[in-house]
């Protein structure tokens, strides 16, 4: 999976999860004081995640160090790559 | 103690002829039906009904997604309601959160279809990782009381009423409590309900669904008519703002009518029927509670449903206590069964038509049906002056519910 399916897919998440509009998502965007996601949404976030890109996250501890979409982008790039390295 | 008086100062709703006040009323002036044919209920096994009154869910997206993801589809009907009554009551939003405003708002059960995706999702792999967060939000009892508190703040009495078709109305007597006693300054309060296969499919199992007019929907339901075959679900939601009298008073506001009487019971017999007697024991005891009587209630507002026992009961206690003189009418036929909203919403029609002095008449009453004979039977408007009504609502449970207002 390339850097730039990565972004796409999780950017679509945003915009159709939490209904927020493309020009907001950059990559320095805090999901939390930029897009204004809370407790309940990132529940939501991981299962849309999980869905979108068929990897279980949940109980990753390093989900709880996310701040930013480029945070997401290389959290889920790391699994994908994990993956790559293990088939 | 001396007890306060409770008056009427907000109304709104959604529902199946429109999702405001205007639309509504022009949509039972007018003579118009709702009820429409259910083509997407033809693929369900076993069910003989498919026919319903469907609200239409719109401008729920100006409505912020944090306040709707908790939301389904009754709980934006009671959102939206609920707002109307605000603004037509002219409360401010200053007062929302000083404690002594709430909201008692009831339904049959959760969100419907919510609670349906819930299983659709989790059943077939009994996996739980794909569902949303807020689900449970939506799928919960008390989901539109709770939802329309935390979308306007409300920081005062917050409860849901549990008892199928008469939680509407349980709801504003519960409101009228809080406010007679001095507990509360101000209370939303009514129901909401929303349409799904499962609701319709609840009473189709138990044969108290209309299934002989699916081709010809507007011809059901036919509360009283010698052809009727049982009840249409509707949808919506019925919102009242109730406001201590003084209070009201010191603010100016208008006054739609006072709550004077109240009364809920049940019938102790059976469970998905309630029985002449113990609905007679319910009127009269909201007509003892209003210090009236029979003679003074210048339009019933009939629960009448339109199945073949419900119909004969109500009829059977209405002509007991009021004999053929009090007008009566049920207004099921344009709307359907709005089920938990159905006290609210068909109440909020009687306040109009007591503003109006005019009655709406039951539609597709073509012929009385002799085990219903013997009441005053509105088959066409009347203008009348009308200063005292009673509204009746009757449930699953064999719970009774009567409401006696009157205007001042």
């Amino acid at each position: 999976m390339t850097e730039q399916e990565i972004i796409d897919k999780t950017n679509k998440v945003f915009e159709e999860s939490f209904e927020i509009e493309k020009d907001k998502l950059l990559p320095g965007a805090h999901i939390f004081t930029d897009l204004g996601l809370d407790s309940l949404d990132i529940v939501d976030l991981v299962v849309a995640l999980q869905k979108s890109f068929g990897v279980k996250i949940r109980n990753e501890e390093k989900v709880r160090n996310i701040r930013t979409l480029q945070d997401i982008y290389d959290f889920i790039s790391a699994i994908k790559n994990e993956e790559g390295a293990t088939k | 103690m001396q007890l306060k008086r409770v008056v009427i100062t907000g109304i709104g709703v959604v529902t199946p002829l429109g999702n405001s006040i205007g639309p509504f009323i022009e949509g039972l002036e007018t003579g118009r039906s709702a009820v429409r044919f259910m083509e997407e209920w033809t693929k369900y096994i076993g069910m003989r009904s498919h026919v319903a009154a469907p609200a239409e869910l719109k401008d729920e997206k100006k409505i912020p997604r944090q306040s709707r993801r908790s939301m389904g589809r009754m709980s934006i009907f009671a959102v939206q309601a609920a707002e109307q009554a605000l603004t037509d009551s002219g409360i401010t939003p200053a007062g929302l959160s000083s404690g002594r405003t709430g909201c008692v708002i009831g339904s049959t059960m959760g969100s419907s279809r919510s609670i349906n995706d819930v299983f659709e999702m989790m059943l077939p792999d009994r996996d739980l990782t794909q569902l949303p967060s807020t689900m449970f939000f939506q799928c919960m009892s008390h989901t539109a009381s709770a939802n329309v508190a935390q979308y306007l703040g409300l920081t005062g009495y917050i409860a849901a009423t549990a008892a199928a078709c008469a939680s509407g109305l349980q709801a504003i007597g519960a409101g009228y409590d809080l406010i007679r006693l001095g507990r509360q300054d101000i209370i939303l309060c009514g129901g909401a309900e929303e349409l799904h296969p499962t609701v319709t499919g609840s009473f189709d199992v138990l044969f108290a669904t209309s299934a002989k007019y699916n081709q010809t929907p507007q011809k059901t339901p036919r509360p009283f008519d010698k052809d009727r075959d049982g009840l249409v679900c509707g949808e919506g939601s019925g919102i009242l703002a109730l406001e201590e009298y003084e209070h009201a008073v010191k603010r100016n506001a208008k006054i739609y009518a006072e709550i004077t009487g109240y009364s809920t019971c049940g019938s102790g017999s059976h469970m998905s029927q309630s029985d002449k007697k113990s609905m007679t024991n319910c009127m009269n005891e909201a007509l003892r509670n209003a210090e009236t009587t029979p003679e003074k209630i210048d339009y019933i507002n009939a629960h009448a449903t339109g199945t073949p026992h419900g119909d004969t009961e109500e009829a059977g206690a209405i002509k007991e206590i009021f004999g053929d003189v009090s007008p009566v009418s049920s207004l099921k036929g344009y709307i359907g069964h709005t089920l938990g909203a159905s006290g609210a919403i068909e109440l909020i029609a009687s306040l109009i038509m007591m503003g109006k002095n005019i009655i709406y008449p039951t539609l597709n009453l073509d012929e009385v049906s002799p085990d219903c004979e013997g009441l005053n039977h509105i088959t066409k408007p009347v203008n009348k002056e009308i200063n005292t009504i009673l509204k009746n609502c009757f449930a699953f449970g064999g719970i009774n519910a009567s409401l006696v207002c009157r205007k001042i």
